[in-house]
């Protein structure tokens, strides 16, 4: 089957400036040669620690960020080759949900305004069945229809955030980028935020790229899941195996290192030794090996190439030396 | 039975806001015992951080305002204590680290300078004394090369190094309590375990308490002896940290354990939650506060507010307290 | 769960205003000297600025409450025409250095580092290097017998401050979720810019005007002292400097009315403008 979105050695590289001319001097390559596909009403969980790349990666697949080189197909239009015209059009296909409530709805626009302007915008409807829909999205969100008139700031964080689902719902887009959008929720929101999201992507069949850094969460929502590092993959797999059976040694230190809310469970924890070193400045090879447990000499001299590690429809895919 | 160290009784703070007067915390209780590690767990607006704020003295005022109960440390009453006579006690006797570690250091000075005024002033050290203490406990929080870190200035320092130079300042002086206000939360995951394994590692070493003040509860189950769980402004339940996980008696800190998303086995098709929101410190329901979220709410929940009612060492304010036929395993503490 | 009021930003903004004493006193003087410079406007009194209807020097009295000055002309009556001519030019000068500073502010902090951005900010260095009086000087000359040089001196020197203020939190915005969300739905960049990102910028606008009011009448008595101001009609500055001659003959009536009319509103509109700031900080309100 085709899938959904489909990218292809996608990067993104800020010139980094700096000198009295403020002439570049160096590259910061947040998002590095990745590639991945999603398959049509899938979700793809994308986890990864602060300053790893991984929103610059989903803004990027929307070109909210231009990206430096390589191709995103969605539906089979490469994205990356549209002209300006072209490229509003096609946002009515892809949408974003944020991190910050507070932050992400504009302060002074009630919601019935902020969940009508994308319909305006891409001239969907009658003012009537705009309306319409407005309605129904909210009872989708499970919201009440009686807060159409009130403006942001006079909800809560959850509140919020179903205004944000709902408003990246009204153009009934194919692919939602999702970006850490239950991270800043309390405990007994954020749960019933991801079951929402759950909801969506079964009934409306959407294709979701999740991104988070919290793996519990991740792997609840997703079908298939990446690891990023230093602007780069280094593991995919469907989530079932990931959490199974992780092969990359970021990905173990990672998974060991979640506090387990269960006392007296020690976990074997695999502490990692030091800092994500800067991305400016990354280390030769694999970006991993300066604090990998398991690094050998060649991991200095040579960057991992993603491989298969077993075939399917799914594969497992490794960036490390080990395998 | 040893006396506590910290016995907080009956707490009630307020907060006059443009909207009114908003009581942030309303008759919390609770102790805590030389050497144990206490959590302190609720979501935002449970008053775990103004509790925390409290005890150090640090309420805002105005707009805040202890309006009664009483804090003793070590049989000292700290409330009601002068600026000046409350400065001898933090840092000293009480010490704290935060959320942000950049915002509690001052970026125009080294590490050192830093950490050698703290004990100069506290502990009455010569600056080459101090000097040395200083090394001895970055080293004791894992700093590779103390005596070449210590002169850096905290904005050279990754976000986890500055949290631990922080526990090694706040350690420096030998507190007999320590409080840590979400301390881990804003690091990723690989540097949380990290930190936290020193705290660990230095609580057992130090024999200091610690008050961990955090909305995780997996940094709860990992660190802490007992806990106490806050919900809305009181305190729903508090319990050695084996019972409360294993056998949570106030419905809310059922809910909240089960909606914690966790790696499972096998994939649930939906997770589970506590319906509803937080409720607005100004419009309270009556009652339980928690009533209007609970499964097992009746009449008595909407029309009477529980007590926090002691059972052997855990205390839970529920009308319906959930029981357990076989009790768990709870470590004397 | 939901919060009982239902309201804007604006209402909160005002109900926290209404509970600030000086605030709503010092609001209270304004709209006192607003509704004098009405009354003149309106024709109800204040008329009888430039008759002579005394003796020179007339001391305060029923007929001339406030005396009247050296060529016999009623004090009081001068000074109530007066408040006219400053809400005049406060308005005007206001008004215009906002609306321009607002748009420029909001245009180069949008485009930040891009060539617009290099031209607005050359254009207010140019203009905050020169002079003020020179540069009204200047223009005074340049527009030889024009009644608005003054006005569009000071039109174009005083936007600069408010379009930094706006720059700066227009940069601010833009990096905001909800201004990414609008790109992502297509926006065109001009509606981004003047219905989602303006908008929040209207309380430093709102601040700025007050200032820029107070500095505009302040400047205009300094102006019309130095007979660069007011051609036609009267105003506080132009009676200071018709007193220059009355206080060294001993007869303070003139300065002391037009000093006194011109203090008690810059003060109060100073104090106003205080509270308004307190009232409208973003960080305030929405918590």
């Amino acid at each position: 089957m085709k899938p959904l979105l489909d990218i292809r050695n996608l990067k993104k590289h800020f010139p980094v400036r700096g000198g009295f001319f403020r002439r570049v001097v160096g590259q910061l390559k947040a998002v590095d040669d990745v590639s991945f596909r999603i398959p049509r009403g899938q979700t793809f969980g994308l986890v990864g620690e602060s300053g790893c790349g991984k929103s610059t990666l989903g803004r990027a697949i929307l070109r909210l960020h231009e990206p430096t080189s390589g191709r995103v197909m969605l539906d089979g239009t490469d994205i990356t080759a549209l002209d300006r015209r072209e490229l509003v059009a096609q946002r009515r296909n892809m949408q974003i949900i944020f991190q910050d409530p507070y932050a992400s709805l504009s302060p002074r626009r009630t919601v019935m305004q902020t969940l009508l302007e994308p319909m305006e915008i891409h001239r969907i409807g009658t003012p009537d069945s705009r309306r319409r829909k407005v309605l129904e999205l909210l009872d989708i969100v499970g919201m009440s229809s009686k807060i159409l008139h009130r403006y942001p700031h006079e909800f809560s964080g959850g509140q919020r955030q179903r205004i944000g689902i709902a408003r990246a719902l009204t153009l009934d887009p194919k692919f939602i980028v999702a970006d850490e959008a239950v991270s800043a929720l309390d405990v007994s929101v954020q749960s019933q935020v991801l079951n929402l999201i759950a909801r969506l992507q079964r009934e409306m069949h959407l294709s979701f790229l999740f991104i988070s850094h919290d793996l519990a969460v991740v792997q609840h929502i997703s079908h298939q899941v990446g690891v990023m590092y230093l602007g780069k993959l280094v593991e995919i797999a469907p989530a079932i195996d990931l959490y199974r059976d992780p092969r990359h040694p970021y990905t173990r230190a990672l998974l060991s290192a979640i506090p387990v809310p269960e006392p007296g469970r020690k976990s074997k924890r695999i502490i990692l030794e030091g800092d994500v070193p800067s991305p400016l400045n990354p280390p030769s090879g694999c970006p991993f090996r300066t604090r990998c447990p398991e690094a050998m000499p060649v991991c200095a001299e040579q960057l991992p190439d993603l491989k298969a590690i077993h075939d399917g429809d799914d594969p497992h895919q490794v960036a490390c030396h080990l395998y | 039975m040893t006396s506590p160290l910290l016995r907080v009784r009956d707490l009630v703070v307020e907060f006059s806001t443009e909207r009114g007067l908003v009581r942030a915390i309303d008759g919390v209780s609770f102790d805590i015992m030389p050497g144990e590690t206490l959590g302190l767990v609720g979501e935002s607006g449970c008053g775990k951080s103004v509790t925390s704020l409290a005890i150090l003295g640090l309420i805002p005022s105005p707009p805040g305002r202890i309006v009664s109960g009483s804090i003793q440390l070590q049989g000292r009453e700290l409330t009601g204590l002068s600026e000046a006579e409350y400065r001898h006690i933090r840092g000293k006797e009480i010490s704290m680290i935060f959320q942000e570690p950049m915002t509690a250091f001052n970026p125009v000075f080294s590490i050192a300078t830093q950490m050698i005024d703290v004990l100069v002033r506290h502990q009455g050290m010569s600056r080459r004394q101090a000097r040395n203490r200083a090394i001895e406990m970055l080293a004791l929080v894992g700093i590779p090369a103390p005596e070449k870190r210590i002169d850096e200035y905290p904005h050279q320092m990754s976000g986890g190094m500055r949290q631990r130079v922080m526990i090694a300042m706040a350690l420096s002086c030998n507190p007999k309590l320590l409080l840590a206000d979400e301390p881990t939360t804003a690091l990723d995951v690989t540097t949380q375990a990290q930190v936290l394994e020193q705290i660990v590692k230095l609580q057992e070493e130090l024999g200091t308490s610690v008050v961990l003040v955090t909305h995780d509860l997996g940094v709860v189950a990992e660190a802490c002896d007992r806990a106490v769980v806050m919900y809305a402004g009181r305190v729903a339940e508090e319990a050695p940290i084996r019972c409360l996980f294993e056998q949570p008696r106030h419905p809310y800190t059922e809910g909240l354990l089960k909606s914690i998303p966790r790696i499972r086995e096998e994939k649930l098709p939906e997770l589970p939650t506590i319906p509803g929101s937080v409720p607005d410190l100004l419009h309270l329901p009556p009652g339980c506060r928690f009533g209007d979220r609970c499964y097992k709410a009746d009449e008595i929940c909407h029309r009477r507010e529980p007590r926090l009612e002691l059972r052997s060492d855990i205390a839970v304010a529920c009308h319906h307290p959930n029981t357990y036929a076989a009790p768990a395993p709870c470590p004397e503490s | 769960m939901e919060t009982k009021e239902r309201t804007s930003l604006w209402a909160k903004a005002w109900y926290k205003f209404r509970r600030d004493r000086i605030g709503m006193v010092s609001l209270g003087v304004v709209l006192l000297y607003l509704v004098i410079a009405l009354g003149v406007w309106l024709g109800l009194w204040g008329q009888d600025w430039s008759s002579i209807e005394g003796p020179m020097w007339a001391p305060p009295g029923p007929e001339h409450w406030l005396g009247t000055n050296i060529i016999g002309q009623d004090i009081f009556e001068r000074a109530i025409y007066s408040t006219r001519t400053a809400f005049d030019v406060g308005m005007v000068v206001a008004i215009l250095s906002t609306l321009l500073g607002g748009l420029l502010g909001a245009l180069s902090g949008y485009f930040a580092n891009s060539w617009v951005d290099e031209l607005i900010l050359w254009l207010m260095g140019v203009l905050d290097a020169i002079p003020f009086y020179l540069f009204v000087a200047a223009l005074a000359y340049a527009l030889q017998g024009n009644p608005y040089a003054m006005h569009i001196a000071m039109i174009a020197t005083f936007w600069t401050t408010t379009s930094r203020l706006v720059r700066g939190e227009v940069i601010k915005l833009k990096n905001f979720e909800f201004v990414e969300a609008a790109r992502a739905i297509g926006l065109p960049q001009r509606l981004i810019i003047f219905r989602h990102i303006t908008p929040n910028t209207f309380h430093i606008l709102l601040v700025q005007a007050t200032i820029v009011f107070v500095s505009a009448i302040k400047s205009e008595v300094i102006l019309s002292f130095l007979g660069l101001g007011i051609t036609h009609g009267v105003s506080w500055g132009l009676m200071i400097a018709e007193s220059t001659q009355e206080v060294q003959a001993g007869h303070f009536s003139n300065f002391v009315t037009a000093s006194t009319f011109l203090f008690v509103l810059v003060m109060a509109f100073n104090m106003f403008s205080d509270s308004l700031q307190d009232a409208l900080d973003p960080k305030k309100v929405s918590a």
